[in-house]
């Protein structure tokens, strides 16, 4: 008991460190994933096939593959197979592999997601928006957006709890997020080892964390109530 | 000079030519109700003309301006086709409001974003507001104005559309069966606010499967039959005195009704 509260103070300020990646890592993938989820749509939906074929061959690899695979591929593909290790050796390469491995990965996910949203809002919003001379885009701002994201709040939570939780994958490219920063007392590190329970601990974090974003996105869908 | 004139508009879906050469004009403040069998293509007409299915002959003029010539493709560039619908309104039978915008909103949405795009100022956000108000009086929904459209009746929500097209000041104004969707009780408020309009000289078509209506509004009826328009005239003439078999045919069985 006496080591444990010993330890405590030193697992929390190192968790702390690696929970701050993780949360890096989910808000620049939410903040990528996206508007590039959205350029995906527009592409997946394309009149021109030559465009809505390749989007949808892009979309096939990116969700038949693990994105662990997709994760060691960005970052180990440039300097094995290339010779270009164009991430360097550091924590700042490792990120910015990460943040291109799971924007990339996250922006098909919500693409599907958003093609879907689109879809569903009915033609006659669209026709009812030409004929009172409005543009296709300002039809898409004005009328289409705010329905499509009400649509799409359900779906895109599911997305982004996920999310927090595969944050923990950028572990295998030796990240140093959460996961890494617990794993780190088994081996040893600021003086402790073999400790198994800052590993377990980690848990508590995703837990507090996803609950917060599940009040915050529950908040949203009731905010858009107030129309049908 | 009629304000509209189509020459030979034709349309083809695929193998079906639901569209076989409409010829018709229509002058100014005119009304014309279009009447005719389930299929018989006069939601595409209205398309047609409203720029939402691009003919695959014919021609389209208003007030003496071209507005679409399928033989002169310079009058077929995307990039005009928005000021050109322009001179055409559509209410549609299905109403289509802006669900997440109030009533007042959906009327000041499409002439407010015009406004911005043309940098004009303050003063015509006034005039559009007092405009918008006042076509509200007109509908008799001024206490209704800040509802949402899931808040308000079918027959609202139509006069709601109705208002929404007039903010535009189209030169022809189209209705597509604006009281098919709605229960047979509410159908009489949105007929008085387009009889209100006929009386105050709106040239407007009327797609309608109300006969009465269709004659007692209009200056002049067509009844369109497979593709092409079978008989036209003065809706009296034509309600009482039909001249083709098929036009007979169609009026009796809604008599019997
Ligand atoms: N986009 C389309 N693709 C294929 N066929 C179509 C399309 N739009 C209309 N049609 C066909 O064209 C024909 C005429 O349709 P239209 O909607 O113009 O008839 P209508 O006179 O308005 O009928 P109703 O009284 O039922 O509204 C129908 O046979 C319909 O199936
Ligand atoms: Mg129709």
């Amino acid at each position: 008991m006496e080591t444990f509260l010993h330890q405590l103070p030193i697992v929390v300020n190192a968790l702390n460190v690696g929970f701050v990646q993780t949360l890096k890592l989910f808000a620049v993938t939410l903040l990528g994933a996206f508007p590039l989820g959205l350029l995906i749509a527009f592409g997946s939906l394309s009149k021109i096939r030559a465009v809505s074929m390749f989007t949808s061959f892009i979309i096939w690899i990116i969700r038949g593959t693990p994105l662990m695979i997709q994760l060691l591929i960005v970052y180990y593909f440039p300097g094995l197979v290339l010779h270009n290790p164009i991430w360097g050796g550091g924590e700042q390469g490792r990120f910015l592999a990460a943040s291109l491995a799971f924007i990339i990965n996250y922006s098909c996910y919500f693409s599907e997601i958003y093609r879907g949203g689109i879809l569903s809002v009915p033609v006659g919003q669209t026709e009812a928006g030409l004929v009172l001379g409005m543009t296709k885009r300002q039809i898409f701002f004005n009328v289409t957006l705010l329905q499509m994201i009400k649509r799409i709040v359900p779906p895109i939570s599911n997305e982004i709890i996920t999310l927090v939780k595969d944050t923990a994958l950028a572990r295998i490219i030796a990240l140093q997020e959460i996961i890494w920063a617990g794993q780190a007392f088994m081996k040893g590190s600021h003086g402790i080892s073999g400790a198994i329970w800052p590993l377990f601990f980690t848990a508590f974090y995703y837990l507090v964390f996803n609950g917060i974003v599940t009040v915050l996105l529950a908040r949203l869908e009731r905010k858009l109530d107030y129309f049908r | 000079m009629p304000v509209l004139e189509v020459r030979n508009i034709r349309k083809t879906f695929g193998r079906t030519e639901v569209l076989k050469g409409i010829d018709f004009s229509l002058d100014k403040g005119e009304a014309l109700s279009v009447i005719g069998s389930s299929g018989s293509g006069k939601t595409t007409l209205l398309r047609c003309l409203n720029f939402l299915e691009r003919p695959d002959a014919g021609s389209i003029t208003v007030n003496g301006e071209v507005l679409l010539d399928c033989a002169d493709a310079s009058t077929l560039r995307e990039s005009e086709i928005r000021r050109k619908r322009l001179h055409f309104g559509l209410v549609f039978q299905s109403f289509n409001l802006f669900p997440q915008y109030t009533a007042l909103e959906n009327v000041l949405l499409a002439p407010r974003l015009l406004a911005k795009e043309n940098h004009e100022q303050f003063a015509d956000k006034e005039r559009l507001n007092a405009e918008a108000r006042e076509l509200f009086a007109d509908i008799g929904l001024s206490d209704r104005m800040n509802n949402y459209p899931h808040q308000l009746s079918g027959g609202q929500q139509q006069r709601v559309a109705i208002a929404r097209a007039l903010i535009m000041h189209p030169d022809i104004l189209c209705f597509d069966e604006p009281t098919s969707a709605l229960d047979p009780e509410l159908t009489g408020e949105v007929l008085k606010v387009i009889r209100k309009l006929s009386e105050q000289n709106t040239t407007m078509i009327i797609v309608t499967h109300e006969m009465e209506f269709a004659r007692d509004v209009a200056d002049k009826v067509i009844f369109m039959d497979g593709g092409v328009i079978c008989e036209q005239g003065n809706p009296r003439e034509v309600f009482s005195h039909p001249k083709e078999e098929r036009t007979k045919q169609f009026l009796s069985r809604y008599s019997q009704n």
